[in-house]
């Protein structure tokens, strides 16, 4: 009973934070919203990545490859054939997105003879050529990606319902529901719906079997895990997850084009899970929305903020000093706070019960990287 | 109950020959000790039981099934479960998650069912759990069930690592080591667990060890290693005795009328005491 007293507070947090979020189109403008989408994009992503390098050990930098797979799949299969220049399939939103997200799985599963032999910084360096292959495909495949200029996002409507515009018309609380607003709960619905699938994948017995596979894979091996097959998962669900927010993210920006999924991505993307906390799906949530939001904040406020230059003026411009800022953060985390954000939170709670000592920081079997598992 | 046969197994690492056409059987429902001085190839022996290794020639199988070409899981999948010299937990993770590991190839829960949380995994996950609770009672690791395996002191993360091997529910278990760095009474815990788990699991142990002083009061048979050939096979009483096992371990058959001639049980650890 008094475990279950113990967690009335966080109980209480979740439901204080899903009513925020829930009524948020009514009270904030639209450019924290469109902000919103894009991190909410982002935080699918980094809730798969980290399955893959927080959990299974396995450093990957192909992270934009995939997303670039679930936004341009999206694209070519819900998308309408324009004259001369792109193709598509023209399929049913749904079933286009669903679609995007497999094969986006199908291609981890291609790669994952090599993502499954290969361990920790080797894969890393392996996996840095699907993001050159994948810029290369990008510009050069027109007719499925439109080349340089990228192609249109095709509408989300399901059954007459259009959540990237205003049909039908929709207004609640005196406040009109558009596209933004629309987009803002299914992006929430689907983030959800991920960290959901994470945690209980993490709990469970594949997470246990990651885990094991990152501390010792020939501990793992001699204990009945087939270490090749659990790289392999690993790598596969990480990518469908960064499948679902590559058409997330096409959805939340509007059109697709190929500068967006270049190194960059996945180097924020491994910026994201460190600051938040290796392993942790909470924590790959908190990293991706500073991450994200912090260039989007920094050049909302350019004017005020001293130091910074507007954009293309030659000076620091926002998403420079965005870019400072989080890497100065991990460094910061690795240093000071291994285990990120999500141990920082970890750590308080358990002070706050005096029950459960502290997880370690250090110690001989300690990952350098402090990579606890979510605290049931 | 079958047999765990080790047949001519030879190993090399570059021009070092590590396993020199060993062979030797262990019998179920034995505990069978495989010793030598440092660098004698018992590690190595280990490591190709339990598939680590593949070796350059010869055979191991347990019972009539062929374990040479497997890979390590599939061995663990047949019933032979390992703990290794030098500590490999999980850190993070608790003893209870490291044990549910050791469980991994009995429970079922794909990733999907696993991923949307069926019922039917969860009730896995109980019944799964109530085992782990007997097998932490069995060797005295209940009080520490919660906590991460890096915190543990180092005698309990040893018996953990035993712990583990057992929860794969094992007809044979490989120990490499299990008393290395520990004190007597550590020692005195570890050996009636060891002799606890063969009559109360009913499972064959094969143990890989210095401590000599351990090997002859809980060892039914002795395999002698030195420079990867095997130098004998037969009961610890006799191994006590046996002039080759008393030059390896001295470096040569000291002359019977030397004033520094030692008796050999004396050297080896103590007498057997004849306790079997």
């Amino acid at each position: 009973m008094s475990d279950r007293l113990r967690r009335v507070p966080v109980v209480a947090g979740w439901v204080a934070a899903v009513a925020l979020l829930a009524v948020a189109p009514l009270y904030v403008d639209a450019f924290w919203l469109q902000a919103g989408l894009v991190t909410i994009a982002a935080a699918v992503g980094a809730v798969g990545l980290t399955l893959l390098v927080g959990a299974a050990g396995q450093l990957s930098f192909a992270h934009a490859f995939f997303l670039a797979v679930g936004a341009y799949g999206y694209a070519y299969l819900s998308g309408r054939s324009s004259s001369g220049t792109t193709v598509g399939l023209g399929v049913p939103p749904v079933l286009g997105a669903v679609g995007a997200v497999a094969v986006a799985g199908a291609l981890g599963l291609a790669f994952s003879p090599v993502a499954s032999r290969l361990r920790g910084i080797y894969l890393g360096v392996a996996s840095l050529s699907l993001v050159f292959v994948g810029q290369h495909l990008l510009q050069n495949l027109t007719s499925v990606t439109g080349g340089f200029n990228g192609r249109p996002t095709p509408a989300f409507t399901v059954a007459g319902f259009d959540f990237t515009g205003t049909e039908p018309e929709l207004t609640i609380a005196g406040v009109p529901f558009g596209a933004v607003e629309r987009l803002w709960y299914l992006s929430l619905l689907a983030l959800a719906g991920a960290c959901l699938l994470a945690r209980n994948l993490l709990r469970g017995r594949a997470g246990r079997a990651w885990r094991m596979i990152r501390d010792s894979e020939v501990a793992a091996a001699v204990m009945g895990v087939d270490v090749r097959r659990g790289k392999a998962s690993a790598f596969v669900l990480s990518s469908m997850f960064a499948g679902a927010a590559g058409v997330l993210s096409a959805l939340a920006l509007d059109r697709v084009v190929p500068d967006y999924f270049g190194l960059l991505l996945s180097i924020e993307f491994l910026a994201m899970i460190v600051i938040g906390g290796l392993g942790s799906v909470a924590g790959a949530v908190t990293g991706a929305v500073f991450v994200t939001a912090l260039p989007l904040v920094l050049a909302r406020y350019s004017g005020v903020l001293p130091l910074v230059a507007d954009a293309g003026s030659g000076g620091v411009d926002a998403s420079v000093l965005a870019r400072f800022c989080y890497g100065a953060a991990v460094v910061l985390v690795i240093l000071v706070q291994p285990d990120g954000l999500a141990g920082l939170g970890r750590r308080i709670r358990s002070r706050l019960r005096r029950t459960t000592p502290p997880p370690p920081q250090s110690g001989p079997d300690a990952c350098p990287a402090g990579v606890l598992q979510e605290t049931p | 109950m079958s047999a765990l046969r080790v047949d001519g197994v030879t190993v090399r690492f570059g021009a070092l020959v590590a396993l020199d056409a060993v062979s030797f059987t262990v019998e179920p429902g034995t505990v069978h000790a495989v010793i030598g001085p440092n660098g004698a190839g018992k590690s190595t022996c280990l490591n190709v039981l339990s598939g680590v290794y593949r070796p350059h020639a010869g055979s191991v199988y347990l019972g009539d099934r062929e374990l040479t070409r497997l890979r390590p899981h599939h061995i663990a999948r047949l019933g032979i479960a390992r703990t290794f010299q030098n500590i490999e937990l999980s850190g993070t993770q608790t003893v209870e998650d490291n044990l549910l590991l050791g469980r991994h190839h009995l429970m079922r829960a794909g990733l999907v069912a696993t991923a949307l949380g069926l019922p039917s995994v969860s009730r896995e996950e109980r019944r799964h759990r109530a085992r782990v609770r007997e097998i932490t009672d069995f060797l005295g690791l209940s009080a520490a069930i919660d906590r991460p395996a890096a915190l543990l002191p180092y005698g309990l993360r040893k018996r953990l690592e035993v712990a583990r091997a057992l929860a794969l529910e094992p007809r044979v278990l490989l120990l490499d080591e299990p008393v290395a760095g520990m004190d007597t009474a550590e020692t005195a815990e570890m050996a009636a667990a060891i002799l606890a788990v063969r009559a109360e699991l009913d499972v064959t142990v094969l143990l890989v060890e210095h401590d000599m002083g351990l090997v002859t009061r809980i060892a039914d048979r002795v395999t002698v290693l030195d420079f990867g050939r095997r130098i004998f096979d037969g009961s610890p009483e006799a191994m006590t005795s046996d002039p080759d096992v008393v030059a390896a371990y001295l470096g040569g058959a000291p002359p019977s009328d030397s004033p520094r001639a030692v008796s050999p049980s004396a050297l080896l650890g103590g007498a057997p005491e004849g306790e079997k």
